[in-house]
């Protein structure tokens, strides 16, 4: 396999190739909006291309550490189909328990969990970069 | 509808039926618009012998291309109710209920000349802005203010305001028990919007989609207000909540130059207390109000990881959802942080 470039290098080269080469040559128009759309979600591609398994390891982490074990969320294998799983257990187990600190009115549990959901967030607006609302208005 | 081709022969057979009075029809331009992400849209120009019109043609993309599900029909009746209610809309003038005639279920408006709101702030000052935002607050009080009565019988009525914004706040868990993937952020949002419900107010029609990209402003500064095909009979503040909410992605946000001067007009027009409109309340609605666009957006992208749609505009309408999970985080931790410090004063 040849591991360079990177998958995050190449989308980027690809982006870069449509915004020089592509758009220009397209008249306003849905094919023109459709081209941006395109960049924007291929740089939150090369964003997830090089980080996400890491990040989605590093919140079940996380998640464990402030609700207790979750045993779906345990596995080796890093393939992302698997790891998508397991994140999805893990954040099964935060979203309970959120309803369950509401539910006891328990302020400071809340806290913490929310910083969770922040550092969640924080690794969506990397993915997400700036928001631009192509084609409206 | 995208057919350029057939539309516009498609197009003069349909008017012919709907005005029977116009001779020798002839659709002289056909064009398909941007504009919109949820429908087809086409502009035309067709000209006959008594005459010159400018429509704009609105309809349902493929079932596989549909980033979100919406009635024409209902949408049609709305705007309907509208244009007798006197608010400013871009005027309906024929339906095609089945797509049999047009294509697809489409609606045929006036192609309205108005500038959109959007480029339009973008290009003036915050003195303007100030002006726009007067005037935008007269403009969702006059269709908030349209006693429920008056509207299509087809709009479902809720039974109360407790029973609604319980469903309502219901409708953040349900979207993410529903989804392909756990959501902890819509989880956090509905507990969170149950524990701070703010006083009721009387239910009214509200728009739905409610943000500057489907406003528009005629030359004596009054608004157009386009697509309606999220209306529904829900809280008013929604709408107010939706608008602050997009405004935070595409500004300016109207609502606050000087939110308590926009919801002390606000107030002024609907009749309600400072208690049901301030700015923590919008700042509440900020969140709630976009529920019934996060759930139709989410639901497109659980669509898309089934294969059961391949729409660019399903993929691209969730960054959206990321940033409103930055936008909902922060508001609940802010109004946390002030009514903490009220409480303490």
């Amino acid at each position: 396999m040849l591991s360079r470039p990177t998958t995050e290098q190449m989308l980027r080269g690809i982006v870069a190739d449509l915004n020089a080469t592509v758009a220009p040559a397209l008249p306003d128009g849905p094919a023109k909006v459709a081209v941006a759309m395109m960049t924007q979600l291929l740089l939150g591609c090369a964003v997830r291309a090089a980080h996400e398994i890491a990040w989605m390891h590093d919140e079940i982490a996380a998640i464990e550490a402030a609700v207790g074990a979750v045993p779906a969320a345990h596995g080796e294998s890093l393939h992302l189909d698997d790891v998508v799983v397991r994140y999805h257990a893990a954040s099964a187990a935060l979203a309970d328990a959120v309803d369950a600190a509401y539910a006891a009115g328990d302020g400071p549990r809340v806290e913490v969990l929310r910083q969770l959901l922040e550092a969640r967030n924080a690794h969506e607006m990397e993915i997400m970069g700036v928001l631009e609302l192509v084609g409206r208005g | 509808m995208h057919n350029l081709d057939e539309m516009p022969a498609r197009l003069a057979a349909f008017l012919a039926i709907e005005e029977p009075g116009w001779r020798d029809i002839e659709v002289t331009s056909y064009e398909v618009m941007t504009g919109g992400y949820s429908r087809l849209l086409a502009k035309a120009v067709v000209r006959h012998a008594e005459g010159e019109h400018v429509f704009v043609l609105r309809g349902d993309p493929p079932a596989d291309k549909q980033l979100i599900h919406t009635d024409r029909q209902l949408e049609w009746e709305v705007l309907r109710a509208m244009q007798a209610a006197g608010v400013r809309v871009s005027t309906p003038r024929y339906f095609d209920p089945s797509g049999d005639r047009l294509g697809t279920k489409a609606l045929v408006l006036d192609f309205c000349e108005a500038t959109s709101l959007l480029p339009y702030l973008a290009g003036t000052t915050e003195h303007e802005h100030r002006v726009v935002a007067e005037e935008l607050a007269a403009t969702a009080a006059a269709f908030h203010r349209i006693p429920v009565e008056q509207l299509p019988a087809s709009l479902a009525r809720p039974t109360s305001w407790d029973d609604y914004i319980g469903a309502r706040i219901g409708e953040w868990k349900a979207t993410a028990l529903a989804h392909v993937e756990s959501l902890p952020v819509l989880r956090f949002v509905a507990a969170w919007l149950d524990a701070h419900r703010p006083p009721a107010v009387p239910l009214t029609l509200i728009h739905g989609d409610f943000q500057t990209t489907n406003l528009m402003r005629e030359s004596d500064g009054t608004l157009v207000v386009l697509d309606w095909e999220l209306a529904q009979i829900g809280d008013p503040r929604e709408d107010l909540g939706y608008f602050k909410a997009i405004a935070q992605a595409a500004g300016p946000d109207l609502t606050g130059i000087d939110a308590d001067a926009f919801c002390a007009r606000y107030r002024e027009l609907s009749g309600m207390t400072e208690a049901q409109m301030n700015p923590a309340v919008m700042a509440y609605f900020l969140i709630l109000g976009v529920v019934g666009t996060v759930r139709q957006l989410i639901e497109g992208g659980a669509a898309f990881s089934r294969g059961e749609n391949s729409a660019l505009g399903t993929l691209f309408s969730l960054t959206n959802i990321q940033y409103g999970q930055m936008m909902w985080l922060q508001a609940t931790r802010q109004l946390d942080q002030a009514f903490a410090a009220a409480q303490e004063a």
